[in-house]
Parts: C-alpha cells; sequence; structure tokens
C-alpha cells in the first residue's frame, strides 16, 4: 500500500512536469504524453481506492487518510474528464488549459503527500457514518471540491495573465491575436464553466449532509462548525454566481470586473479546503462531533 | 400566484424605489455577505457560553460588547434573524418581479422559491417544532420528555419504554506504534507480518516476523546447568496408585507442599554439606513455631513469646498479663481446624490483662498496624507483631527430603514431631509414607532449574467467560525485529504491555488498540398508549422511532455501563416543507447548470443570441 502510495506520487510528479512541458512547447503529441501521464497515475489512484474499499469493508471516505486519496482521485477525474471534453466536443486543441493541468497535478500531489502522511490504519467506522448517505454526501462533495479547485487554478492563471499584459505594449498583440484568442477559452470565463460545474454539486453536498444528519442526530441544522463552514464556502460561491449581474449597475470599471471575480475564487477555494480539513484549528470545534479526528 | 395577477403587482409597484431595493441583486449580494461574515464570527467566537467564559477568554469590555451586539449566540440573534427575514422579502420580491413562463426561467424560479420554502419550514421548526431529549433506564419507562437547553419537562401523551440496550462492539483492532524519540517522531506500523517498516528521516526500522492472534507465555521448565545453582525436583504423590498431586519443589524458592486434606507437609531443602545434611535430616521434626513480638511503647520493653494456644506471659517491668487466645494461619478460615488451613493471613488473638481490666484483639502479621475501628483499645502502647515462619506447619506428618552437594539424599518421614524413618532416595522409586497408603516418588531431579519462556497460541480455557459474540477478547501478540545502529533485535510484544525500546533507548515500539470499537447503540423501545402496546422497534444510529409526529433517535448512552440509553426527541411540523425545499433546490440547480445549457443550445439554433438571452443572462453566464 504504501509503495502503490509513492509510486502514484512519482506517477503525479511526473505528471506535473508533462503538463509544464506542454504548456512550453506546444506541439499536439506533447498533448497526448502529458494526459497519458496524469491517465497512468488516476489508474494507480484508481486501485488504490478500489484496493483500500475491500480492504476496509466500507466506503474508503471516512478518515483523513481515505479522504485525502479519494480527494487526490476525484481531482484528477474531473480534470481528465474536463480534457477530454475540450478535445472531442468543444475541439479546442490549441488552447493553453496545460497550465491548469499543472496546477491540478500540483493539488493532486499534494494530497497523496498528506495521505502519506496521516495515519492509514484501517478504522471501523462509527456508528453515525454507518449510513448510505456517506457514499452520496461525500462523493458529490468531492466532485464539487475537484471542479472549484479547477476554477481555483484559473483564477490564478487569468490574474497573472492579467498582470503580464497589463503593459500597454502588448495590446497590440492582444489585437493581432484575437483570433487565436477567441478559440481559446479566456481563464475567467473558464474559471466560471468550472464554478458551474461544482456548484450544484457542492448544494447536493450541502443537502444530502443535512438530510443525513437529521436521520443521524435529529436535526438538518445544528450549527455545527463544519455545517457552518460549509454554509459559507456556499454562500461565497453564491456571491461569485450573483456579482455578475450586480457589478454592470456599480461604477467598477467593465475591465476590471473579471479580476474582482477571480479574487473571489482565489478567496473561496481556500474556504472550501479550510471546511475540508482546517477545522480542527477552531475554537469552537472542541464541542463538535464532525470533524476528523486528529 | 396566478399568472395573471403577477403583471398587476408589478405596474402598481413598478416605480417605487423600496420595491427596486427590495427586488435588487445588491441586496442579495450583501445579505449573503453579511452572512458569510457573521458565520465566520460565530465559528470564531465561542457560542452560548456563560458570560465568565467570555470575561475570562476576550476581557470584561469585549466580553461585554460582544454581549451588546449579540456575538455570544450570532445564530439565534435578533438581527442574524432579520437578515434571513430581509433574505427571505428580497427572494419573494426578485422572484416575483423576474417571474416568466419560459421553459429556460424553471430553473430561477425552483431554487429562488426552494430557499424561501426551507427558510418558511425551519421558522415553522423553531416555532411548533419540538427539540429534547431524555434517557431510559433498562426494563423503565418515561411519558415526558425534556426541553433542550432548558431541561423543561414536557408531557408526551404516552409512555415508551426501554425493553433492552445494547452496545455493539467490532473486534478490537491493534496497530503498532513506533516511536523515535531524538525525532519526536511517531509512525503507525500495520501489523502484517512480513514488511520492514523504517521511520523516515531516521535509521530506524521494525519489521513484523510473526503474529498471534489469541498468544500467551508458555513457562517449560529446563535444566540450565549440572551445578546445582537452583535445585528442583519433580514429586509425584500418589494414594492407591492414583496420582493426587504431582509438581516442582524448588530448593531456594518454593520449597513446601502442603496437603491439608492429608495432613500432610512435603519439604525440600539443600544442605551445603554433609554436617548440615545429618541436621537437617533429623531437626524436621521440630518445625519453627510462629513467634509474637510483644513491644510497649515508651518503656523499652521487647519480648518474645512463642505462639501457643491457651500460654499465659507477664511481661516484668510491668502489670501485664498476655494470653495468647486463639492463632489462625488463615483468619478467614479461622473456624476449620489450623491443619486445614493455607498460611494466606496469620493473625493472633491476645489477651491482655492490665491494670485498666481486659483487652483482646486480633493482630494480623500481614498488617501489624491494623486497628479494629469497632473495637476499643485500652492499652495503646501494646504493639504485637506476630511472624510465622514459611515453614511452618502444623501437620501431623511431614516429609523432608534433603540434598546436598556431595550427592547424598535422604527423605525423612516425621510423624507428631518424631523421626520415624530416614531412607536414602532414588529417582523414579516409590516410598510409602508410613502408616497410610501414599506413595511419593521423585520423577526428576534439575541441578539448576530453570524456565524457558515461549509465545505460543491460547488454547482453550475460554468457557465461562460471559461474552457475546465478537466480543472476545484475545490477547494479540507480535514478534518484532527493530533495526537501529546497534543491530537488530527481536521480541515479542504483548498488546497493552508498556512499550518496548530498543538497547540504546531511543527508539521504541507501542502495540495497542487502534481506533473505533463500537460498532452500534440499539434500543429497544416499546410505545405504550392507554394501556396498549402501539409500536416496538430496535432503533439504532441512523434509525429513529417515529410516533404521533415524535421522533426518537439514539443519540447517548450510560457511559458507566449499559444501564440507560440516552434518546433525542424531535417533531418537526416543518420537515416536510423543508424537504420540498431541498429537493426543489436540487432539481433547479441542476437545471441551471446542466440541462439549461444543452436545452438553450437546442432553441438557439437558427436565431440570434440576442433574441435568447435577456441582459441579465448574458451578464451571469460570460456571453458576450
Amino acid at each position: 500500500m504504501d509503495f502503490m502510495l509513492k509510486l502514484t506520487l512519482y506517477v503525479y510528479c511526473a505528471a506535473i512536469v508533462a503538463y509544464i512541458v506542454r504548456e512550453v512547447w506546444r506541439a499536439k503529441s506533447m498533448r497526448w504524453v502529458a494526459f497519458g501521464v496524469l491517465s497512468s497515475g488516476f489508474i494507480l489512484n484508481t486501485i488504490l481506492v478500489l484496493t483500500r474499499w475491500s480492504e476496509a469493508h466500507h466506503a474508503p471516505m471516512s478518515d483523513k487518510f481515505e479522504s485525502f486519496v479519494f480527494f487526490a482521485w476525484s481531482i484528477a477525474l474531473v480534470y481528465l474528464i474536463f480534457e477530454l471534453v475540450t478535445i472531442f466536443i468543444v475541439k479546442v486543441h490549441e488552447s493553453r488549459i496545460g497550465i491548469i493541468g499543472a496546477l491540478q497535478c500540483v493539488l493532486v500531489a499534494w494530497m497523496i503527500c498528506s495521505a502519506l502522511q496521516a495515519d492509514s490504519t484501517i478504522k471501523e467506522l462509527p456508528p453515525a457514518l454507518q449510513s448510505n448517505w456517506l457514499v452520496t454526501h461525500v462523493i458529490c462533495y468531492f466532485l464539487s471540491y475537484s471542479a472549484l479547485s479547477m476554477s481555483f487554478s484559473a483564477a490564478i492563471v487569468y490574474l497573472i495573465h492579467r498582470w503580464i499584459f497589463s503593459g500597454k505594449q502588448k495590446v497590440a498583440e492582444v489585437v493581432e491575436s484575437g483570433i487565436q484568442l477567441k478559440k481559446d477559452y479566456s481563464f475567467d470565463k473558464l474559471a466560471y464553466i468550472a464554478v458551474s460545474i461544482g456548484f450544484p454539486f457542492l448544494t447536493i453536498g450541502l443537502i444530502t449532509g443535512s438530510i443525513w444528519a437529521k436521520g443521524a442526530w435529529g436535526t438538518y441544522w445544528g450549527w455545527d462548525p463544519k455545517e457552518i463552514w460549509s454554509l459559507i464556502s456556499w454562500l461565497v460561491y453564491l456571491t461569485y454566481m450573483h456579482l455578475p449581474l450586480m457589478l454592470p449597475k456599480t461604477n467598477i470599471k467593465k475591465s476590471f470586473r473579471p479580476i474582482l471575480l477571480s479574487i473571489i475564487l482565489l478567496i473561496a477555494f481556500p474556504i472550501v479546503l479550510f471546511t475540508f480539513m482546517g477545522l480542527h484549528k477552531l475554537p469552537t470545534s472542541a464541542d463538535s462531533d464532525h470533524i476528523y479526528a486528529e | 400566484m396566478s399568472k395573471a395577477a403577477i403583471p398587476q403587482v408589478k405596474k402598481v409597484k413598478n416605480n417605487s424605489k423600496t420595491w427596486e431595493i427590495l427586488c435588487s441583486v445588491r441586496l442579495a449580494v450583501i445579505i449573503i455577505v453579511i452572512m458569510a461574515v457573521s458565520c465566520v464570527l460565530g465559528t470564531v467566537i465561542l457560542q452560548q457560553k456563560s458570560p465568565e467564559e467570555y470575561a475570562a477568554r476576550y476581557g470584561a469590555g469585549l466580553a461585554k460588547f460582544f454581549a451588546a451586539i449579540q456575538f455570544t449566540d450570532i445564530f439565534h440573534s435578533y438581527w442574524f434573524s432579520f437578515l434571513l427575514v430581509l433574505l427571505c422579502v428580497n427572494l419573494g420580491c426578485c422572484t416575483v418581479k423576474r417571474w416568466r413562463n419560459k421553459v429556460l426561467m424553471i430553473g430561477f424560479l425552483v431554487t429562488h422559491i426552494s430557499i424561501i420554502l426551507i427558510l418558511i419550514g425551519c421558522v415553522v421548526d423553531l416555532l411548533t417544532g419540538v427539540k429534547g431529549g431524555v434517557n431510559i433506564y433498562e426494563g423503565k419507562s418515561v411519558d415526558y420528555y425534556l426541553t433542550r437547553p432548558d431541561y423543561k419537562k414536557n408531557p408526551l401523551g404516552f409512555q415508551v419504554f426501554c425493553d433492552d440496550f445494547l452496545i455493539e462492539k467490532h473486534p478490537p483492532k491493534y496497530k503498532l506504534i513506533a516511536y523515535v524519540k531524538d525525532k519526536d517522531k511517531q509512525k503507525a506500523v500495520p501489523a502484517k507480518v512480513g514488511k520492514r517498516n523504517s521511520v523516515s528521516g531516521t535509521n530506524y526500522a521494525v519489521t513484523v516476523k510473526d503474529f498471534i492472534e489469541d498468544a500467551e507465555i508458555q513457562q517449560e521448565p529446563i535444566n540450565v546447568s549440572d551445578v546445582p545453582n537452583n535445585p528442583a525436583l519433580y514429586i509425584q504423590l500418589s494414594e492407591k496408585g492414583n496420582v493426587t498431586a504431582e509438581g516442582w519443589l524448588l530448593a531456594k524458592d518454593r520449597n513446601w507442599y502442603s496437603d491439608t486434606q492429608r495432613d500432610l507437609k512435603i519439604d525440600y531443602v539443600w544442605a551445603d554439606n554433609a554436617e548440615k545434611h545429618e541436621k537437617l535430616a533429623n531437626a524436621a521434626g521440630k518445625s519453627t513455631k510462629p513467634k509474637l513480638d510483644i513491644t510497649i511503647e515508651g518503656k523499652n520493653i521487647v519480648k518474645s513469646v512463642p505462639v501457643e494456644k491457651g500460654k499465659k506471659f507477664s511481661i516484668d517491668g510491668t502489670d501485664f498479663i498476655i494470653e495468647i487466645k486463639n492463632f489462625a494461619l488463615d483468619y478467614s478460615k479461622r473456624l476449620v481446624p489450623l491443619s486445614e488451613q493455607e498460611p494466606n493471613n496469620p493473625a493472633v488473638m491476645v489477651e491482655i490483662s492490665g491494670p485498666q481490666g481486659k483487652d483482646s484483639r486480633w493482630s494480623f502479621s500481614k498488617y501489624p498496624d491494623y486497628q479494629d475501628k469497632a473495637h476499643q483499645v485500652i492499652y495503646k502502647d501494646v504493639k504485637l507483631l506476630c511472624s510465622v515462619p514459611e515453614n511452618f506447619s502444623d501437620a501431623k506428618h511431614r516429609v523432608r527430603i534433603v540434598q546436598n552437594k556431595s550427592g547424598k539424599k535422604t527423605i525423612s518421614y516425621i510423624k507428631n514431631e518424631e523421626v520415624i524413618s530416614i531412607n536414602d532416595w532414588e529417582l523414579n522409586k516409590s516410598y510409602n509414607v508410613a502408616d497410610s497408603e501414599l506413595e511419593i516418588r521423585v520423577i526428576k531431579y534439575f541441578p539448576s532449574h530453570g524456565l524457558k519462556k515461549s509465545v505460543v497460541k491460547r488454547v482453550g480455557g475460554h468457557e465461562g467467560h460471559n461474552h457475546g459474540p465478537g466480543e472476545h477478547a484475545g490477547n494479540p501478540a507480535v514478534l518484532i525485529e527493530m533495526e537501529g545502529p546497534r543491530g537488530k533485535v527481536a521480541e515479542w510484544v504483548f498488546a497493552h504491555t508498556p512499550p518496548h525500546w530498543y538497547p540504546d533507548n531511543n527508539f521504541a515500539v507501542l502495540y495497542e488498540k487502534s481506533g473505533m470499537e463500537i460498532k452500534d447503540y440499539k434500543s429497544i423501545l416499546r410505545v405504550v398508549e392507554n394501556g396498549k402496546t402501539m409500536v416496538t422497534k430496535t432503533i439504532e444510529v441512523n434509525n429513529a422511532l417515529k410516533y404521533k409526529g415524535f421522533v426518537f433517535y439514539q443519540s447517548s448512552y450510560d457511559p458507566e455501563g449499559e444501564r440507560y440509553t440516552g434518546l433525542q426527541v424531535t417533531k418537526n411540523p416543518g420537515l416536510l416543507v423543508v424537504y420540498t425545499g431541498f429537493i426543489m433546490l436540487c432539481i433547479g440547480i441542476v437545471f441551471i447548470f446542466y440541462v439549461k445549457p444543452f436545452l438553450r443550445r437546442k432553441l438557439k439554433k437558427g436565431k440570434k443570441i440576442e433574441e435568447y438571452y435577456s441582459e441579465e443572462e448574458m451578464l451571469a453566464e460570460h456571453i458576450e
């Protein structure tokens, strides 16, 4: 298990390099190399998840170790699907999303790294987690987190692009390569697409969690820190969804609006990560029975 | 809401500024942001604690400020409720304003209405619902519950019996924890045979070599050498050919055996030379008697007397006369004959006669300072200490086996403290204990007796243990090999024992239970109304009992056993509304983000974008 985990980590690290090479050296063949490396990492990750499932006799999403491995798996899955969609359905071959692939791979590698440091012994499920809702609830959340992580990467890339091309001399160039830009998805649009994929899952995850809590503890909303923070992350993305409607009625410059939205995404994903694994740091978490045991 | 009514509403309020604000996205965004920020505050600031706790944590001034603006209970504060109401109104207004009978609008309408429904349902629950709890002892019943958080008694209108409460457990799991002291590094190692686990960042490693699920240490007697360091005999005692007792006697350790039923004592002594041998073999008859030390405090008088029932002693220099009234080898069995008592708790009863009358008391050899509180002690300055020599015996028949370095070995038979016979003995030869049908035989002789310890699988020996299936607690052990700068060390480690340290005292391995053991809590509940049993259900976590709007959840238990079950009692009249909202929200949001884009592409064919997108939609969905 340990060896497999390390191997997966190395393959994902190789995928980071592959995607960076692909981004710098834009050959079509390179695109498939990068895709292949990440896919093989994903296959190894799938084997990890499945072996854990059969060994533990419960869905492998209950403790820290299992969550990290599963989160890595779902990030890779969502990105691979996304890339396949861009190739075969949207048909943007020359797109620059390779850099997003690299960032996603960094996140995946980080998750596997955290899993390596977590306690990997198989634990029995506490009574409250012995429910069919576990699978639905957790899969919804991890799919949504994966999509949202992509919006985070896209927002970073967008902001860096804006910062680089903010010089006047670049304007002419941008106009010149206008056709190119139209073919490519600009990164703020990409971030929006990622959020629109992830946000419904975030909502469904929140609702299934609430229904599950009703079944297990008798209250669908108990102002538990985990519940509050999942609400906060939902509210932040809700703000992101509603801001474009509000911004035209304000004095904010049109060119600044995507920057503001990207900044919100930049804040939102760390909140999601904090909800996922940082809650034990809160002073109020001592009373909660919802947080991964440290 | 009828379709005709909407345009009317719109017309009437179209120009009102308040209406515009109430419908605006700007208000929605502001409310959402304020809610998000207050949620953050609600988890950073401790909630629903006592004023003293806030004062201690944040200082008096800040605590007062928090209490004034209700930061101490944000989620139940007036301003948070106002925020939710405002959100509701805003949602309602904007839904009405943007209502259009178009397929593509379904998502917008459904999601916004669903959130209103959820909020309404919550308010209904808050106003008319019940949230409480009750503990029911096994076999008992309740007809009330306690509200939370103020613990007021409220009637249920029926009785709930708890017929049984069970805690189901998983068989325990164990893990190895490797610990490196100077780096303060811990690593959990799965107890799987054959894998070498190195502790990263250090040069230590641990390998599990063997594993026994239910192990015990077996001690096998062995002869270490031919030098008589620890001589031992394996003795067999038989009566009419049937073996009645057998076992090891160690000259320097456990060197006697007493058979109270047959009034017999066997001992085994080792003599250093022939002279002593003779003495020991003959002197066996005069066994050392127990003695009683009498100390009179303050007078520096110490006297030692043999313990013999009925004897009287006068103490020189005082007026005390001390009489030994009774003697027991085992105080708790003091009423049975002395010969049938084992020396477990020897005690002597003494009567002290002096100027202030008689004082009688028991004196225990193991607890010399024990004073019976119910008993009045007159002569507190008289201290008694009785001591019983280890080889003391009151037995009528005695057998003494003596051996010395030169190889001489004798067996003496003593009856009533008189030596009857002294014979030389040989291995595997039976000797009669005269006057009885008992035979004694020495089976083995180990000059240097030792024990070989080995860890083996435990077999049997578990009948009669009172535990349910799956609750059998074995005692697992692992054979681990520890690697480090001083090479490899292999050792058996049992669960629940102190950590095992590597020779350099910097690396340790601990074998202990891991993870959650409790599988489930279950209560068998029975609802009785007007003397009739209405429902019986076994509830567990994630499976509640519903009756007349009340729902009983398994929520806690008696931490000191399984005497009572803790139930959460709720009544949620608004649950249906909330759940409708939940389902609508799910459907609506999936429609907006997954169905609508494809639906639009289908409808869009051959038409200009502007015809199918409202201005707002184009903004919202980044369409240019």
